[in-house]
């Protein structure tokens, strides 16, 4: 052992010490605190004092350390106390919270030490402004509304963390409920309060008698099936016949039995604005009330009867190496009327395969592209099917990057080049679009590199967010919107050049909420247009997807969460989680989430959407594929909209009997997906008679 | 320490020397940990003499299906617990606490972008690391220093740019590292995290080069105390350091690449890693003299270590592409590569964790460690 325990302490005039006789001495030193607790406004400072002492109170001539818990939230200065063990620190509070101040003796023996922490607390600045939000100042007797407030600190930042006491001047008028909700009882004046700390707003508020008589209720349909959205429509009817009484609240309701007893029950959703899912088939009755009169409809749903088979044509295996990413095209030039397709690798020896995949009951490798690189996450082809690009990530030499090929002739494709300048970090993903290749390097931003020449390809722009600690995922491009996934900042979509307003785009663009305000945005110039952050983190991938059978243009987010957490890749075999959001941006002021697709105890991974279907990756969940027509609202998977699914289970497998799929992409009347584990697959939907499915 | 009392004669003096110290040659098994950065794994090998064997790996990082990409290893002078940089993060790298023998994960905290080389101070008790940043754009990045008993940052030193080879002095109180794309050696107060001195390592002219031809990437203190040798890696050479007068007063010409280097413990041998030559040399360092230059069973040399016996180098090789990565054993009495053990793709950061003699057959003999 190098005897690193003679030091030359001398240096500081610190005495350490070691040894047995170190050994008994600092199993008595305690920390003595002077005051023993902290109390701070931000920015403000104050001094403590902290001895190291000795079972009997003396000073314990041993040096220590001073540190806060967490960095730039309490700084402390000095950081390490005199020889004799003692420091008088100034600390000083730079954000809110319930902070710490830890001392911590040194010592050789990292038995030795002895530690100690006191709360440092930070108040958060006070509430001076309470607001309530878009407030209903006159209410019916008999009926109930929910109010809001929003709460702003001194520092003008909205505080999330605080909540508002309710209350009203006269209970017998209007009453709050726990959650905001007031009710009115009775006619007359009220004033509404809610109070933060000091701060306070007040809002007088009238309660008429109700006018309401009455309640019509209606629906366009009388049956419906699992999964469709019905829009019920209430009217508050007054006294006099037919007169509405539009300021009136109406809240919805439900009751449901199922088609059967066991099993199921009857469930479904309601909104605030009467649209009804159902997610199991039966007989449902919406009710609607206001100011105590109600009104119910009963209609009746049936499954929603989508359900398909599912046929494997051709399966072609990977079984030395994980696959990654795939990409089908058609051949062009001498190749016209065949199709190809290329896979990446993962954790590799940095081979894409290409294969033929005319006969897709015969899956065929037809060339071998390696590059330096452990991993080819990614691989693209051109619109026109010439050009190719595959990522690099693990290149020996640390340039990681893409590197161009020519694939015009799939049995014998040409590294071009390769693009790696300043992209150590490695890309991830890339999509080409147009004579340019998006490409997320490192994991921080998008480059794009013109690529009309692509021997010679070089940087025209980059796109990175500014948010704290921002990171991107993927990049995939729709007429001439890039759409990236960022994890914790949700998904984002940048104009990179959006659509020339012609006679042929102007149906696309006028359908298209994003398309409407692209334009300003280039290659080299992206401009953002609007996002949706998701407070999951767990954004991976995004996809457009303009509703073929409602017109509401969505975007589609998925999931990666391996929630099984710390070394959950000791199990090899991944228990991912998560599903894909439909962010309605139909409103690009108001994007919100309509829906989900959460197939239980599988992960979501990569998708495509082609018409009003969605193919979702589902990892070990398999391939899935769900009928998103007609509008969109709840659980997805509960209402029956799935389609089909295929557990690529092949027993040679780099883990047998394990699917693992990673994307899909439907391709003429075919879905060929990759699985992380076994390669390459091509499945067909048909019906029940197995006859291909021609929907 | 050329010119202590403590340094040893070549030749049958030293090896009987060393044989006290170590006892009956082969007697001893040698634990190292290795990291395999596009394998997402750590493997700790055992080394008995004649075989290096892979003992256990240990699967780190929490996204199956993402590189993390385990770059730095370190234990803590007690032996008690690994250290473990993981490069990739959602953008942040981490430091992972692992103890040692039963390999159980502890704790882990978040630094910057691309934590690297890491050693725990003998003297503080603190874990420096490096944030090596290779990404994006040539900025200033920075040491971070850790409480390993919470892994809790304590504070962050700003340094130059692309930092890497984070090493202490044998006191533990002088903390060294060099700025890749600066050209410049660092030297932090370990006590007081303050830059106290850099040095430009390049032939004459400043760091105000927009990219330095030197390109260091590593620098190991003498035992002695009295200098630190670094690596030039875009110059092929490794320049000596003398702290004192904190200048360069030798420049030893390497073969290609010079990536990583350690001095024996005795002060006698500097091994040096040639990543670009897939070779690792072995130096005299009071003659200046390469004495071997040994090829690696693999492309892309990257780490070594030396046992506390002085007896072996252990030499992580990165491969290329699907290739396993390697640990070569060079006996340094022999100047031989002596043992190998295939571990994961891209084995780059290297530990010694213990050695422990092996008892004759009936008996118990005590261990030692580093």
């Amino acid at each position: 052992m190098r005897q690193l325990a003679i030091f030359g302490w001398l240096f500081l005039g610190v005495s350490i010490m070691t040894g047995q006789e170190a050994e008994s001495k600092q199993d008595s030193l305690h920390f003595l605190f002077e005051p023993d607790s902290l109390y701070l406004e931000v920015g403000e400072s104050a001094t403590i004092k902290i001895s190291l002492l000795t079972e009997d109170d003396q000073l314990s001539q041993n040096a220590f350390f001073i540190y806060s818990g967490i960095r730039k939230a309490v700084s402390a200065h000095p950081r390490i106390s005199d020889s004799t063990g003692v420091a008088v620190v100034e600390v000083r509070a730079h954000r809110p919270g319930q902070h710490v101040l830890k001392v911590r003796s040194i010592s050789v023996k990292r038995t030795d030490r002895v530690e100690k922490k006191i709360p440092v607390e930070v108040p958060y600045p006070p509430i001076n402004l309470v607001e309530f939000n878009d407030p209903v100042k006159k209410l019916y007797a008999g009926t109930t509304i929910h109010y809001s407030v929003t709460a702003y600190d001194e520092t003008d930042l909205i505080r999330d963390d605080v909540r508002a006491a309710l209350s009203t001047s006269d209970k017998t008028v209007a009453q709050f409920d726990r959650f905001g909700n007031l009710t009115a009882h009775r006619p007359g004046r009220v004033t509404l309060r809610a109070e933060i700390e000091e701060a306070a707003a007040s809002l007088p508020v009238r309660v008429m008698k109700s006018p309401v008589r009455g309640i019509e209720l209606s629906s366009p349909v009388e049956e419906a099936r699992t999964g469709d959205v019905v829009q019920f429509t209430a009217k508050a009817l007054a006294s006099r016949a037919g007169q509405v009484v539009r300021d009136a609240p109406v809240k919805f309701s439900f009751t449901g039995r199922a088609d059967y007893g066991e099993g199921l029950p009857a469930s479904g959703q309601i909104t605030e604005d009467g649209r009804f899912v159902a997610e199991t088939a039966g007989l449902y009755t919406i009710y609607a009330n206001s100011g105590g009169y109600s009104a119910s409809k009963t209609i009746g749903i049936v499954p929603r009867n989508v359900r398909k088979q599912v046929e494997l044509v051709g399966h072609g295996l990977v079984k030395d190496f994980h696959t990654s990413d795939l990409w089908v095209w058609a051949g062009v030039g001498e190749f016209t009327g065949r199709d190809f397709a290329a896979t990446g690798t993962w954790g590799a020896n940095g081979e894409t395969y290409f294969w033929e995949v005319t006969d897709p009951a015969n899956l065929v490798i037809i060339d071998t592209v390696t590059v330096d690189a452990r991993t080819v996450n990614d691989v693209k082809v051109s619109a026109d099917g010439r050009i190719a690009v595959i990522t690099r990530e693990g290149a020996s030499n640390r340039k990681n990057g893409f590197v161009i090929l020519d694939v015009a002739n799939p049995f014998d494709v040409k590294i071009l080049s390769e693009f790696n300048h300043d992209m150590t970090g490695g890309v991830h993903n890339a999509f080409i679009y147009d004579h340019y290749v998006y490409a997320v390097n490192n994991g921080r931003k998008f480059d794009v590199i013109n690529i009309e020449d692509p021997i010679r390809p070089y940087r025209v722009g980059v796109y990175e967010l500014d948010s704290p600690g921002h990171s991107i995922h993927d990049v995939w491009i729709e007429d001439g919107i890039a759409y990236t996934s960022n994890w914790q900042d949700g998904v984002h979509a940048i104009d990179v050049g959006g659509l020339a307003r012609t006679e042929s785009n102007t149906p696309l663009i006028s359908a298209n909420p994003l398309l409407r305000v692209a334009g300003q945005g280039s290659p080299t110039d992206p401009v953002p247009i609007a996002q949706l952050e998701d407070t999951t983190g767990r954004n991976h991938a995004a996809f457009p997807y303009l509703s073929q059978s409602t017109g509401k243009f969505y975007i589609v987010a998925g999931d990666e969460d391996f929630p099984t957490g710390f070394n959950a890749s000791e199990e090899r075999i991944s228990k991912a989680a998560g599903g894909f959001h439909f962010m309605d941006f139909s409103d690009i002021s108001n994007a919100h989430e309509a829906a989900i697709y959460q197939v239980p105890e599988a992960g979501a991974h990569n998708l495509w959407v082609k018409g009003d279907t969605l193919y979702a990756a589902f990892y070990q969940g398999g391939l899935r594929v769900l009928d998103i027509s007609g509008d969109l609202l709840g659980d997805l998977y509960a209402q029956g909209r799935e389609i089909a699914f295929y557990l690529s289970e092949s027993k040679e497998g780099v883990f047998a009997n394990a699917p693992m799929v990673w994307g899909p992409q439907p391709y003429k009347d075919l879905i060929f997906f990759s699985d992380f584990h076994s390669g390459l697959y091509a499945l067909r939907l048909v019906t029940a008679d197995k006859k291909p499915d021609t929907n | 320490m050329r010119g202590a009392g403590a340094r040893f004669g070549w030749g049958l003096g030293w090896l009987l020397a060393l044989q006290a110290i170590s006892g009956p040659l082969g007697a001893r098994d040698y634990y190292v940990y290795v990291a395999a950065e596009s394998e997402d794994e750590v493997s700790l090998i055992r080394f008995d003499g004649q075989e290096a064997q892979v003992v256990k790996n240990i699967r780190v990082g929490v996204w199956p299906v993402e590189i993390e990409a385990p770059h730095g290893l370190t234990i803590s002078p007690d032996g008690a617990y690994w250290y473990l940089s993981v490069a990739h993060g959602f953008p942040y790298g981490h430091v992972y606490k692992y103890s040692t023998g039963d390999d159980q994960w502890a704790q882990r905290v978040e630094l910057d972008q691309f934590p690297a080389t890491m050693q725990v101070s003998p003297a503080t008790g603190l874990l420096y690391v490096v944030n090596f940043n290779l990404h994006g754009e040539k900025e200033p990045s920075s040491v971070s220093v850790i409480d390993p008993e919470t892994m809790t940052e304590v504070d962050r030193i700003e340094t130059g740019v692309m930092p890497h080879g984070s090493r202490l002095s044998p006191d533990g109180l002088k903390h060294y590292s060099v700025a890749m794309m600066d050209g410049e050696l660092y030297e932090i107060d370990a006590v007081s995290f303050v830059v106290i001195r850099k040095l430009h390592l390049g032939k004459g002219g400043t760091a105000n080069e927009t990219m330095p031809t030197t390109k260091p990437t590593w620098v190991y203190p003498d035992p002695g105390g009295e200098f630190v040798y670094v690596t030039n890696n875009g110059t092929d050479e490794v320049v000596e350091v003398a702290l004192e007068q904190w200048r360069i007063t030798r420049r030893f010409k390497t073969g290609r690449g010079p990536y990583n280097c350690e001095v024996s413990h005795d002060g006698k041998l500097l091994v040096v890693t040639y990543k670009s030559e897939a070779a690792t040399a072995v130096w005299d360092l009071k003659a200046g003299k390469e004495l071997a230059r040994l090829a690696n069973t693999r492309k892309v040399t990257h780490g070594v270590v030396i046992s506390p016996d002085d007896r072996y180098a252990f030499v992580s090789v990165e491969g290329v592409r699907g290739e396993p990565g390697s640990v070569d054993v060079i006996d340094l009495h022999t100047l031989s590569m002596v043992a190998t053990a295939e571990v994961g793709k891209q084995a780059g950061g290297i530990a010694f964790w213990k050695m422990e003699d092996r008892a004759p057959a009936g008996k118990e003999m005590g261990g030692a460690r580093p």
